[in-house]
């Protein structure tokens, strides 16, 4: 019999490895809005996306279902090409979405632009659904079970894998942003376009980079999801969207820690909550935090106040 | 195949309306009437709506082809009752549908809903119109019970009617089986939030207790989320020996998948809700290997006399049946009962005469006789239980992926 401090470590485990999918996604939101404050409601759809075409790839590699299972180099071969092809076709879409619905609508003030991510949303979430007939998708599964038994807490292999690519893409996007010369850009771009613009940024090329690169995390989180639940359907960027939108507000929008302290959180609270009070209630307790956070620290967590730009 | 026949003939029609009105007068006999059918014709439940939907418009064309109608056409008039928001069912578009049917003189009954969410949305729309509607998979007790008919049943006399049992029935016959066939101590209730999972997940529980299985839990899963490994530990850890789910595939699909990994030695079982094609598509084996699960209606399809008619169904759809088709074929057949009722009395073709004739129908359906009580529940009441087994030798046929238990004991 499983004693109370292992199932509480047990839930925690699984409180993180929801936590990290979370922050993935929170991540793109965030990169976006740092720039352009422009909340990315296509974000969610284009995580969905993500794991279709990881499906694809995967299928068209001959791995379907439950059945083919890999080892060694073949499998990381299969992973990498998978992820790599994910990410490109996601980061295209997100530099298609922002060149051809939101460029046009830089510099109109108001909710138009955020409107319209919602607009580009539907259209995919709707494109989806008619393709695939609504149906949930069994999404190939070649990474062997292997679980990890340690005082009754059991951790799966595929949580490793997922802390550890999580991981490794929000230190990269951090240190990305912080260090290179397009990151720089960026933070210039995030803290007054038209100073930047007059200091010879290149404006456009800086905000497409941020929709590559944000749309490219949300695919390898789609292709994430797929590996790690089994499964895919259109409808999977709703509540996960949601979740992860509330994780980067949480964290404080616009930062990039912040998304992925967010995103933990949020995962360990839905866990305790589901454990210790009920699952139906999980919601209504995230979004009682969230709500809470707010009203003490506008700014989320880890988040300063965007300066006055007017 | 009927979609271009249809099609031809709706062209002829106008053509005939265009050149030929004074000979098309002298036709007045064979005037045209509707059955509605309204399904959830896409999202999450498509794919089981569609055999519901072949089922219902196999009866009506071959009552229309038969000439059994005395000079009228009977033509299926398809509603979606799913929606784009929704993913799957929605009441909303359920409600929108039945003003849609009450509006329409020509509607004379209609089959459906599938889910119960969508009948409890239908109900006193179609009750203030008086037009009766016939569901060949809708379980939830609440809308025919007289106690609540001041929700449901505003206009006073009984629309709902169905070719299954309810789940007044469907959940404790699976209690009794848990306790009598796989002698459960104890058992974990969990629903989809829906109100077809909620009723069927607290009918399954109070019979549990009655039997003697202790209740140890019960939960609510948010069927639009991803994760449940929370809950599923938590009820890991509660030692419970079985698990009960009241719900349909949006939440099931992930439910069984890491119900295989955190709890896979657990006796589970759900209802109607889990018998479908998605349990082998999208939730797949080994994860889907061992749950059982129930039809409120006999299990008739492998039944050698209904052979024929799986080979017609078959031909023409080029689907196989399930228990749903053969109850949808039989709601249709009571439309059509109704509605050469009132042509034998003479009395004018309404929706209003055709309800009052399906109150007192009595007709042998493809599963056996079918007649009403009062309130418009089916006069039978068998469970069938089935239990999903994998079979490797037909991988793509869903049919083949669960086996036949046995009527699940009545109390």
């Amino acid at each position: 019999m499983i004693t109370p401090i292992e199932l509480f470590a047990q839930q925690a485990v699984n409180g993180l490895s929801l936590g990290a999918m979370y922050a993935l996604l929170a991540l793109g939101f965030t990169l976006v809005y740092g720039i352009l404050e422009l909340i990315n409601f296509a974000h969610f759809n284009v995580f969905m996306i993500g794991s279709f075409v990881g499906l694809i790839v995967l299928q068209a590699l001959g791995i379907a279902g439950q059945s083919v299972v890999l080892h060694g180099a073949p499998l990381i071969f299969a992973l990498l090409l998978a992820l790599i092809v994910t990410m490109l076709v996601c980061g295209i879409l997100g530099v298609l979405i922002e060149r051809f619905t939101l460029r046009p609508m830089r510099g109109v003030r108001g909710p138009m632009a955020m409107i319209t991510t919602i607009g580009v949303s539907y259209i995919l979430y709707n494109v989806v659904l008619l393709a695939t007939n609504a149906q949930a998708l069994n999404f190939p599964d070649p990474l062997a079970t292997q679980d990890f038994d340690i005082h009754h807490v059991v951790i799966r292999a595929k949580q490793i894998l997922i802390w550890i690519i999580s991981l490794i893409l929000m230190v990269g996007l951090d240190q990305f942003v912080r260090r290179s010369r397009l990151g720089k850009a960026m933070r210039a771009t995030a803290q007054d376009a038209e100073a930047a613009r007059m200091m010879g940024v290149d404006v456009d090329r800086v905000v497409s980079t941020a929709f590559f690169a944000g749309s490219a995390l949300a695919g390898a989180a789609g292709l994430i999801f797929g590996l790690y639940y089994n499964f895919t359907q259109y409808s999977i960027g709703y509540s996960a969207g949601l979740r992860a939108f509330t994780a980067a507000v949480l964290g404080g929008i616009g930062n990039v820690p912040g998304a992925m302290l967010g995103g933990i959180l949020i995962g360990l609270i839905e866990t305790m909550s589901s454990q210790y009070i009920a699952t139906k209630w999980a919601d209504v307790i995230i979004f009682s935090i969230l709500i809470l956070v707010l009203v003490f620290k506008p700014a989320g967590l880890l988040g300063a106040l965007a300066p006055n730009r007017s | 195949m009927s979609i271009s026949r249809r099609s031809a003939s709706k062209f002829l029609a106008g053509f005939a309306a265009i050149s030929l009105t004074p000979i098309r007068s002298a036709f007045a006999a064979g005037e045209t009437y509707s059955i509605g059918i309204t399904l959830p014709l896409t999202g999450a439940d498509a794919e089981a709506a569609r055999l519901i939907l072949n089922g219902a418009t196999l009866a009506i064309s071959e009552a229309n082809d038969s000439g059994e109608l005395k000079g009228i056409t009977l033509k299926p008039m398809i509603l979606n009752n799913a929606s784009a928001t929704a993913g799957q069912y929605d009441p909303a578009q359920a409600a929108t549908n039945a003003r849609k049917l009450v509006a329409d003189g020509k509607v004379l009954a209609n089959v459906g809903p599938e889910m119960s969410g969508s009948g409890k949305a239908m109900a006193p729309i179609l009750s203030m119109g008086n037009l009766a509607t016939i569901t060949p998979s809708s379980t939830a007790p609440v809308i025919t019970d007289p106690s609540a008919a001041g929700e449901f049943d505003p206009g006073g006399k009984p629309i709902y009617f169905r070719t299954v049992t309810t789940d007044a029935y469907q959940g404790p016959n699976m209690a009794n089986f848990y306790a009598e066939t796989l002698k459960v101590p104890s058992v974990y209730l969990l629903d989809d939030s829906g109100a077809y999972g909620v009723g069927l997940a607290d009918a399954f529980g109070k019979q549990a207790a009655i039997k003697g299985i202790k209740v140890i839990g019960r939960d609510r899963l948010d069927p639009k989320a991803a994760d449940y490994s929370a809950t599923l530990t938590k009820i890991a850890s509660t030692g419970a020996a079985s698990l009960y789910y009241g719900g349909t595939m949006q939440a099931g699909v992930k439910l069984v998948k890491q119900a295989y990994q955190i709890i896979p030695k657990l006796i589970k079982g759900g209802g109607d809700g889990i018998l479908s094609p998605e349990m082998v598509t999208a939730a797949g084996f080994p994860a889907a290997e061992g749950w059982y699960c129930t039809n409120a209606s006999p299990h008739v399809i492998d039944d050698p006399k209904l052979a024929e008619w799986v080979a017609l169904y078959t031909k023409t759809y080029g689907v196989q049946p399930d228990d749903y088709a053969v109850t949808a074929y039989d709601a249709a057949l009571v439309a059509i009962a109704g509605i050469k009722a009132v042509q034998k009395t003479g009395k004018k073709l309404t929706a209003a005469n055709v309800r009052d004739a399906i109150q007192t129908v009595k007709i042998i359906g493809l599963q056996g006789p079918i007649s009403f009580d009062s309130h418009g529940d089916l006069s039978s009441r068998i469970v069938s239980v089935f239990q999903f087994h994998e079979d490797k030798s037909a991988p793509t046929d869903f049919l083949k992926q669960y086996r036949y238990i046995g009527v699940a004991p009545q109390t």
